[in-house]
């Protein structure tokens, strides 16, 4: 009877989220999609040709002093970041324009990638935005910056969708000639097609850095932040949703499933009010420079939750959304990393870096695979090594990355190693004056 | 409604293509003056330097063999970037300029220190640099993994 209670239930939430999204909610991981060209020939794909080129027609009528494109092909053997590696390509398309009026400037600048493995996960990116370079004397400035960014993704993460609006302000300031104040503050608000998600964050970030004669420079950061989830709860009292189906959030006593072949239980509870969530970190960083052409870095960096929990038990790591749950606020632990910076021949740039990352993340759970509780919070630790080569050229720019993750977690749907390989090219097509 | 959108269209582009006129730069990138300097830097400020356009970040570059000065032109943008500090070895190639207090002037194409080259402008002097601290966040490069 209680089984037959719980499947009706789950047959109406179901039902009553399909009819609220108009589209299934099936992830269609693993199914292979359209070519680039042809979805092209799709409704929304042609609005956002004709978008493009009226972006364009801007902005040669602005006579922007910059304009670049850039195209980048990226291959992965783990999209999601989980034990259930999954290989996709990503094709990605940005451009750049901005345009300078005295101390203010405007940008504008869109990013259209596609993926060939999901093309239902195939987004649009954009943002508009103007800044303001204020100097105070010869050696201090302010910094102002408004923004204001649309994400826009196909239907399967579309829920992600999102408008939002960033304040950003900086100060630097030379203590002397060998040592940097930096200060700034960033206030941010996103407004999410799905509700739960939206917040509000702070967050104030202060260096203070000094250059000895002997090439060696030291710094010491301070970063506090504070993410408000506005509403992170549902009106709903309970609902339960299968393992074969894709859904989002919780509140504490239950977990999603976007990817990956965990079961879950999805238990949302009935609370109406906002939930935070604050950080406090602080950074050590020594740099040496080994010459002229080579520059090395050691960092280490400690942070603390100083109050809150994370309103949502499910965290996924995609690499193309910034995901709600798993952002800077959201850990407490430590990072340790190293910078290997080369001046090559042909002036080719290369940065080889290494990182191992220790996370706790309070306020989630670990699940077994079945999705069922472990009793502890989750906690990952994380080593990443990364190259990167750089080469300008006169009108254009090559770069290739490639990246290798290896993730221990006391969750064993987030033990996973992943490789992540990165090719592009930018054009830089400079509109302005030659001052 | 079609017709009303055209107009429109046009307007705002021929207000914007206002902004492009009337612009009087003082000095431009030759190329035919390049150099290339390697130096110590001595001191760090910000001046203005052209018309309509945020003040520069200016570094004052003493050279090693010869103790000549230069004051070499960054960019605006990159005061906020990139954090250059008086004692710091840097090869800079730019384009060198005289004013009439007859000092030496380097408008600066590409700079080389602690492993890194930032390229200011391309190889006929057209800045490169775009964006402040903020624009740079949304990945201009594109989105990579």
């Amino acid at each position: 009877m209680i089984a037959q209670g719980l499947k009706e239930k789950l047959t109406i939430a179901v039902e009553d989220r399909l009819l609220r999204r108009g589209q299934p909610l099936l992830f269609e991981s693993g199914k292979r999609g359209f070519a680039p060209f042809l979805s092209f020939m799709e409704e929304k794909m042609k609005k956002l040709t004709l978008y493009a080129m009226f972006i364009l027609f801007l902005s040669s009528s602005l006579m922007a002093d910059s304009f670049s494109l850039s195209f980048f092909q990226n291959m992965t053997n783990n999209l999601f970041q989980n034990s259930y590696a999954e290989p996709d390509q990503v094709s990605t398309l940005n451009f750049y324009v901005d345009k300078n009026f005295s101390q203010v400037s405007i940008f504008t600048q869109g990013n259209y990638a596609y993926l060939f493995e999901n093309p239902n996960l195939t987004y649009y990116v954009h943002d508009l935005g103007l800044d303001y370079l204020h100097p105070i004397n010869q050696k201090t400035a302010l910094y102002f910056s408004l923004a204001g960014r649309g994400a826009f993704w196909r239907s399967d993460y579309s829920d992600f969708n999102y408008f939002s609006v960033n304040f950003f302000s900086a100060l630097k300031t030379y203590l002397s000639q060998t040592s940097i104040l930096k200060a700034n503050y960033s206030l941010e608000y996103k407004d999410y097609k799905y509700s739960i998600f939206d917040f509000l964050s702070n967050s104030i970030h202060a260096s203070m850095d000094k250059y000895f004669q002997t090439k060696t420079t030291l710094r010491a950061e301070m970063n506090w932040g504070y993410k408000y989830f506005l509403h992170p709860f549902l009106s709903q009292e309970v609902i339960l949703v299968d393992e074969n189906r894709y859904f989002l959030g919780g509140n504490g006593k239950g977990k999603g499933k976007s990817s990956g072949a965990r079961q879950y239980q999805y238990v949302m509870s009935t609370k109406g009010e906002g939930k935070g969530i604050q950080a406090f970190s602080l950074t050590g960083l020594i740099a040496q420079g080994l010459g002229n052409k080579v520059g090395l870095r050691l960092s280490g960096m400690k942070q603390w939750t100083l109050s809150g929990n994370n309103p949502f038990t499910f965290i996924e790591e995609f690499y193309a959304v910034e995901n709600p749950s798993y952002d800077r606020f959201s850990w407490a632990g430590y990072e340790l990393g190293t910078l290997l910076t080369v001046l090559m021949p042909w002036n080719i740039q290369l940065k080889m870096g290494y990182t191992m990352t220790n996370k706790e993340f309070p306020g989630i759970e670990s699940l077994s695979l079945e999705g069922d509780s472990l009793g502890i919070i989750r906690k990952d630790e994380r080593k990443r090594f990364e190259v990167e080569a750089e080469k300008n050229f006169s009108k254009f720019s090559l770069f290739f990355s490639y990246f290798y993750v290896d993730n221990n977690s006391n969750d064993p749907f987030f033990e996973w190693k992943g490789h992540f390989f990165s090719a592009g090219i930018e054009w830089n097509i400079s509109l302005g004056e030659r001052r | 409604m079609r017709g009303q959108a055209k107009l429109s269209l046009f307007f705002i582009s021929a207000i914007f293509a206002c902004f492009s006129f009337g612009q009087e730069p003082q000095h431009f990138y030759n190329v035919d003056k390049e150099i290339k300097v390697e130096g110590t830097i001595q001191k760090i400020i910000m001046e203005p330097r052209y018309k309509n356009t945020a003040p520069f970040l200016i570094l004052v570059l003493e050279k090693k063999d010869t103790q000549q000065r230069y004051n070499i032109e960054v960019s605006p943008v990159w005061f906020f970037d990139h954090d250059f500090h008086k004692g710091e070895n840097v090869v800079v190639i730019g384009s060198l300029y005289s004013t009439k207090e007859k000092t030496q002037n380097i408008i600066a194409r590409e700079m080389r220190f602690r492993g890194e080259t930032l390229v200011l402008r391309d190889k006929h002097g057209f800045p490169n640099w775009r964006g402040g601290p903020m624009k740079k966040r949304g990945g201009r490069k594109g989105k990579r993994f």
